[in-house]
Order: structure tokens, then sequence, then C-alpha cells
């Protein structure tokens, strides 16, 4: 078998390059682009939009670093009364969508939001502003640190007690040992974490517009809706593009130095208890992103959703409700069967091009869903040109495709990470036996890495069912999820009645997260 | 025998078949009863994707003569426009339409017409306020507004046109003039929506905001105490009633180039100008009907008859990113 051409590589090379063929064309788009509009721009708008987006990175992932890693170690290094419960509901901000909580907080600390009255009927005057930068740095970060919350919590308890106890029989204090073993251990894991959120903060759009916050990705709006200038779009989309492989290949050295993946996985380590003081300490510590970033939001839409619930009498709920399943299943059942086939090319044939697939299939997750919509339709209305009819245009696949390119970096991290962990020894025994490459992977690969696996599709699920802008573009006639009917509620400002979709949402991706925890906890 | 079935079958079937695909910026709940009300008279199935007008424009290029898309609903001039200029829409001639819309509200070539209108209004704190001490967008910029002032994002397009206009009436270097008046008088960065502007106006955060008039009448009819409160607490201004007239913005429709369903599509259009189409509009999301055989809802009316400014509305798409880039120059983020 070639190293290079041989049924594995072929597919998977034409896997990857379909996920990223819609950048590719919106990029190719952009070629050429010295035009007036783009001097303009870069006048104007550029310079602090590529700034801000900096900034906004620095600071969402400072605070979606300490609150992730945190409560990660807490929860795998110490016992404590309701460690189950907690440890679940650090995981529950990832089922809110970040432009509800947006709305959420710009309604509770609006100028006649309860805290605002509260402030009043005290008789405290004057008023404060929500709506800025920082606000969105903490609503991103508390929306996001569960990424890396889950999977350094993941990493952290497979540290090896044959590493941690001698360092500890030698006298290596908690500090030391946390900041000298167990952070580098994990460094894999929190530099695939961090790829995601940053990938995030470059991607966002709605929840920045509406705190009045300009980045590139609404400059990217700017110039092809405003301008009217395609190319200047793309080539703003092409700067962000540029952000993300500088994180990608970071990420990648980070990795690279870590080669811990072959040791045996021996007893766990016996979890220890708080002191007093710890104890409030970290019950503090712990309580902050749950309430925040959860249980507020949460008793909002549930006051505002129970109000409404009148309308899911209508036959239109059900209806949306099968959508957002079929259209986030599907994708999410893509997506993992294509991170498998990255993983797995990528780990039997490292050579050459082959270590750089994941990070070139994780490339869409970094783009606003609105570009990569419109790279799609050129794609598929290039085809349906070219075939003479409607085929592809307006189809519920292309959602899904879109879909596909956009979240196959959520699967990837977590799909390479128990293929690294497996080792290739498995494999090679049952290859040496006989077995072919796909017999391997579906017999005895997959059952082995099942438990990660239905993580990594819970993951993508709950974050399809979240997705919007891809969705308002793309979809078919008629057509509406969870998420674009809560959108639109709450874009004709009626945020109140959007509550009952914002709280579906909330509710069906609470399930896929709670069986994978309850699972990984056993 | 079966020739018969068959063929009534086909019939049937070519009946119930009747549909409009409609693209549309507009995601009201007018607009979900009134296409239901279509659909029972005509027996024509609507078909809708909703997103933002710039967004299904971009679509409806990229699908070109394939698009399946009959009709385009956007929620500014401009943006029809625009689709116009990009060849995506073929005019309409109809005498219903022609009856029901007047002259100023269609586009000249018949390529698009108007379905509501908005108006964009200043809205004033009544305690820190006396309407005396308002009078047009132009004398905002003056400095005896500093810090006085709300308004959302450039990125609005309601903000595109308002500026499009201004620059049609009063030149460029004017325009551009306000636009850099308005930045160095606001009370705060663009953020929020239109509502989020009345409320900062409400709490004092600034002393006037300029808005959609709709806007104002959705936080009056809200069921929360609290935003009938705000609405309570600001009135609606008219701007430059003595000058060029109160910015007029609309909600319109045209068919698109592409459309294979345009018998269905102009009665669909023709429909939604029809004076029970219209009450809707304006009593329910609280637009200006253009039929003028309609009324403004109470709310409208109890704010007052206005001068309108009677700019031809497709230059407001002529100038729109004119604007976007007046706007980027004075740092109106």
């Amino acid at each position: 078998m070639s190293r290079y051409f041989n049924r594995w590589t072929v597919q998977t090379y034409a896997w990857v390059l379909t996920l990223l063929l819609p950048a590719l064309v919106v990029i190719a788009y952009a070629m050429g682009s010295e035009g007036e509009t783009l001097r303009h721009l870069k006048e104007t708008v550029l310079t602090h939009t590529v700034l801000n987006t900096l900034y906004l990175i620095a600071a969402t992932s400072t605070v979606a670093l300490i609150l992730g890693i945190g409560s990660a170690y807490l929860t795998t290094f110490y016992t404590f009364r309701f460690e189950k419960t907690i440890a679940l509901l650090l995981a529950m901000p990832f089922v809110i969508p970040a432009y509800i909580v947006g709305f959420v907080y710009g309604d509770l600390f609006g100028f006649f939001g309860p805290v605002h009255l509260m402030l009043r009927e005290w008789g405290i005057k004057g008023y404060f502003d929500v709506l800025n930068f920082y606000s969105v740095v903490l609503i991103l970060g508390f929306a996001l640190y569960p990424y890396v919350y889950l999977i350094v919590k993941a990493s952290f308890s497979k540290s090896r007690s044959s590493l941690l106890y001698p360092a500890l029989n030698l006298g290596a204090g908690k500090w030391r040992l946390f900041w000298q073993l167990i952070l580098p251990l994990s460094r894999p894991a929190i530099a695939g974490a961090l790829t995601l959120v940053v990938m995030e903060c470059i991607s966002e759009y709605g929840t920045l517009k509406y705190y009045g916050v300009d980045t590139l990705s609404t400059a990217i709006f700017t110039a092809w809706f405003g301008l009217e200038d395609p190319q200047s779009a793309a080539y703003i989309a092409s700067i962000a593009t540029v952000l993300v492989i500088s994180v990608l290949i970071i990420e990648k050295i980070a990795r690279s130095g870590a080669t811990y993946k072959s040791e045996k996985l021996l007893s766990k380590i016996p979890k220890e208890r708080f002191t007093f003081l710890g104890g409030v300490g970290a019950y503090i510590f712990m309580a902050v992103p749950i309430l925040f970033g959860f249980l507020i939001p949460l008793s909002w839409i549930l006051t505002y959703g129970y109000a409404n619930i009148s309308q899911i009498v209508e036959v239109d709920y059900l209806v949306v409700i099968l959508n957002t399943f079929v259209v986030s299943g599907g994708s999410a059942a893509l997506i993992v069967a294509g991170a498998l086939l990255i993983g797995y090319t990528a780990r039997n044939f490292p050579y050459g091009i082959n270590r750089y697939l994941s990070k070139m299939a994780s490339f869409g997750y970094a783009l606003p869903g609105a570009v990569i919509a419109v790279g799609i339709v050129i794609i598929t209305t290039t085809i349906d040109d070219y075939m003479g009819e409607n085929l592809l245009s307006g189809t519920l696949g292309v959602l899904i495709f879109g879909f596909v390119v956009r979240f196959s970096a959520v699967a990837i991290g977590t799909v390479d990470g128990s293929f690294e962990r497996l080792g290739l020894s498995i494999n090679r025994a049952s290859r040496s036996l006989g077995k072919s490459h796909l017999s391997t992977l579906w017999r005895v690969e997959i059952p082995l890495m099942k438990r990660p696996l239905i993580f990594a599709y819970a993951l993508v699920f709950v974050d399809t069912i979240k997705e919007l802008p891809l969705t308002l573009i793309l979809r078919p006639f008629n057509y509406e999820t969870l998420a674009t009917k809560t959108f639109e509620m709450a874009e004709s400002q009626m945020v109140y009645e959007s509550s009952v979709y914002a709280l579906s949402i909330v509710l069906i991706a609470t399930v896929p997260m709670v069986l994978t925890i309850l699972k990984s906890e056993r | 025998m079966l020739k018969k079935i068959v063929l009534t079958a086909l019939a049937i079937m070519t009946l119930s078949a009747a549909e409009v695909n409609v693209y549309s910026h507009r995601h009201y709940p007018s607009d979900a009863e009134l296409f239901k009300r279509f659909t029972a008279q005509s027996g024509i199935k609507i078909n809708l994707i909703k997103a933002s007008s710039d967004e299904l424009i971009s679509r409806l290029e990229k699908e070109g003569k394939n698009s399946p898309a009959d009709v385009l609903i956007t929620v500014d001039a401009a943006r029809l426009h625009i689709a116009k200029e990009k060849n995506l829409l073929t005019p309409l001639k109809s005498k219903v339409l022609e009856a029901n819309i007047p002259a100023h509200l269609r586009d000249k070539q018949g390529y698009w017409v108007a379905l509501t209108k908005r108006a964009r209004v200043l809205v004033y704190n009544k305690e820190t306020i006396k309407p005396s001490q308002l009078s047009t967008y132009e004398a905002l910029a003056t400095p005896a507004y500093k810090g006085k002032v709300l308004v959302q994002s450039s990125n609005n397009t309601y903000n595109q046109s308002l500026l499009a206009g201004l620059i049609v009436h009063n030149g460029e270097v004017k325009a551009s003039a306000w636009a850099k008046g308005i930045v160095a008088n606001m009370a705060r960065k663009p953020s929020g929506k239109d509502v989020d502007q009345i409320r900062a106006v409400a709490a004092g955060m600034g002393d006037v905001a300029i808005i959609n008039t709709y806007y104002l009448g959705q936080l009056l009819a809200s069921k929360r105490p609290s935003d009938q409160a705000v609405g309570e607490m600001v009135a609606v201004y008219f701007p430059n009633q003595k000058t060029t007239g109160t910015h007029i913005n609309v909600s319109g429709a045209g068919i698109t180039a592409s459309s294979k369903n345009r018998v269905e599509a102009q009665k669909f259009i023709e429909f939604l100008s029809s004076p029970e189409a219209q009450s809707v509009f304006a009593e329910v999301n609280y637009e200006y009907p253009v039929n003028p055989k309609v009324k403004p809802s109470n709310l409208l009316a109890s704010w007052g008859k206005f001068k309108e400014d009677n700019i031809e509305l497709y230059k407001l798409g002529e100038n729109n990113a004119k604007a976007v880039k007046i706007f980027n120059e004075s740092g109106w983020n």
C-alpha cells in the first residue's frame, strides 16, 4: 500500500477538501482585490477591528481558561458534597446559546431590568450600561469555558498515579504538582480546547453586534453587504483565516511536546478533601460560572417560557422540533464519521501532509457562518448551473453540508485525542491477524472508543442545535428550527415570547450533555 | 374512465400545487397571519425563507436563473433598489397595485412596490427635553446635543438609508460633517437595537434617540408593565417638518427575475396591498399603511400627522454604499 495514495488517504483527502471547499471558494473570490473599497476599509475600520478581535480572543480565553481549568482541577482531584451534581452543572452553560445569554443579561441589567429597578427601590439613583466590550468578554467566557472544562477534565482524570505518586512522596506541594506536572501533562488537551474557544471568538457575530463590539466578523458583513464588495469581505475573511492558522500552528506545537499517550493507565488517584477555607473558596469558585453561565439565564428563560407556554400548542412546534433533530442528528453523525476517517488516516499514515489533515478540516469553525454559507451557495449554484436544473440549492442536504463544514472541528479534537490514547498496538495486532483497515476500525477500535465518540456526537449535536446564521441562509423553504424560531422572535423584539423556543433548545441540549457526562463519570 | 381519473387527479394536483416561493426579511407576526389569509382566499400556498435582505439578495444573485424564489420582500427601499440594479427583479404591471399604492411608493419602471412605510423619528425624554428644543436631524449634530444622542450601529440598514437621504438633500460634505457631529454627541458607543435606544432615553442616559416608530408601538403594546412605563416616559418628535420632511423608509416587495410563478406572485403582492392586508400591517405591527384607503392604527394616529420626506426612494439605494463609507470614516461603529 502506498504511503500517500491508498484508499484511506485518498478518501480522507477528498473529505478534507470537501470541508475546505467553501472557505477556498470564498478566498478565491477575494483574489486580486486591491480595490478602492479595500483601501477605504484599511484606512478606516480594519485596524481597530483586528485589534478588537485580538483583545476579545485574549480576554475571553483568559476567562474561559481560568474557569475551565480551575473547575476541572477541583472536580477531578477533590471529593466534596454534591460533587456529581456540581460536576454536571459546570458543563451546563454549554447548552444555552451565547446569543440568548447575551439577550438575557441585556434585559436583566438593562435600564428597566430587575437590577436597576432594585437599585432604584433602594434609593440608589443613576444607571450603568452593560452593552459594552467587557460584558461580551464575560458572556462569551462563561458560555465557552465548558469546552475547556470538559476536555481538560477528561485529560486530568487520565493523569497517571504512576507520575503523581512519586512526586507527592518526594514532597512536592500541591501548587507545584499542579503547575509542574498536571498542567503540562494536559497541555495538548488545553491547547485543543483553547483552539475551539478562539475560533468561536473569531466567528461570533450576533452577541457582538448587539453589544456594539466590532470585530473581523462584523467587518466582513460591513464590507460584503454594506459596501457591496464581496472581494473586500473575503480579504477580511482571509485575515481571520491567517489568525486561525497561527492558532492551529501554535496548538500543533503545544501538542507535539507531549508524548505520554502510550503510557499504560494505572489506577486512579484517590481524591482529596478540602480544608475548611479551601472548601469555601472552591465552592465559591465553582458557583460563579454555574450561577452566571447557567442558573440565571435558565431562570430567565423558564420564567418567560412558562408565561408564553400557550404557543407550543401549535402543530408547528412539533415540526420545528422534528426539523431540529433531523438536521442536527444527521450532521452530527456525518461529522463524527468524517472525524473517524481523518483520525484513522492521520494516525495510521502519519506522513507529510497527513499530519495536518485534522487542522485543515477544522478550519470552518473559525469562519462566520454567513461566510461559509455564501461559499456553499456559490458551490451548489455552480453545480446546479452545470446540471441545468435545481438539484442542490435549497435542499436539506446543503444545510447539513454547511453544518458539517462548520462543526467538524468540534468532533475532530475529541476523536484525535482518543485515537492517540488508544495507540497503535491494538490496530497493528488486529491487522497482523489479517483484518483489513476498515474491519479493524469498525470491529475493534470503534467499540473501544465508544465513549469518546458518543461524547463527540453529543458535543456536535448541542453545538448544531444552537447554530444560527448558516441555517438562516441555507435552509429550505418553510424550514424552521428551534434556533431560527428563537432568533426570529428575538429579532422582532419579542424576546420574551422567544423564550419558549430557547427553553426547548436548552432542554433538548441538556439530555445528551447529562447522559454523556454521567457516562464518563462512571 | 381511467384517463378521466388521471386527468382529474392531475388537474387537482396542479391546482393544489399553485404556490409562491418568498424570500423575506420581514419577521413579524403580522406576516404569518397575512400569509394564512392569502392561502385561505386564493388556494395558493406560500413557501417562505426568512433571513436578512442582504443575505437573501446574495443568495438570489448566486442562484441566478435557477433560483426557486418568486418574491423578494425587504425592509428597506435601498435593498429593493440594489436588487433591481443587480437584475434580480422583473417589472410588475398591475392595475390593482397602481390603484392601491401611490406612485411615489412604486419603482418608476415597476420593479418593486412599497407595502408599508416606516418613519425614522426622534423620541425624547419628556422630563429633560421640551419639543421646542428639537427641530431637525441636522440639529442633533450641533454642539448643543453633546452627550445626549442615542442611536444604534451603522450596520443598521435604517441608519444607512437615513444618511443616504441626508447625502441626497445636503451633499456628501455636509452629510459627512453630520455623521461626525453625531458621533461627537453620542451618549454612548452605538449598541443594542432601536428599542434599547428608547430605554436608554427613558433612563436618562441621553435625551434623544433616533428610532423607527413601530418599535415604540411595540413597547407600548408590550405585556410587560416596565416596557409600557418606558413607552410612557418618552414622546415622539417628527423632525425636519419645516425643511425636507421626516425620513421615510419602506418595506416592499418585487417579483424575482427567475420567478416561475409570476401570476401567483403578482396576486400575492396585490393581496398585500389590499385594504384588508394593509390594516393588518397597521394594527399588528404599527407600520404606516401605503394604501391611502387604510388609516394608521389609533396609536400612530395619536402621534399626529406629519410631513414626509418625498425623496425618490431609489436614491436611498444609490447612495447606500456612500453612506456606509461615511459612517466608517466618521467612526460610527
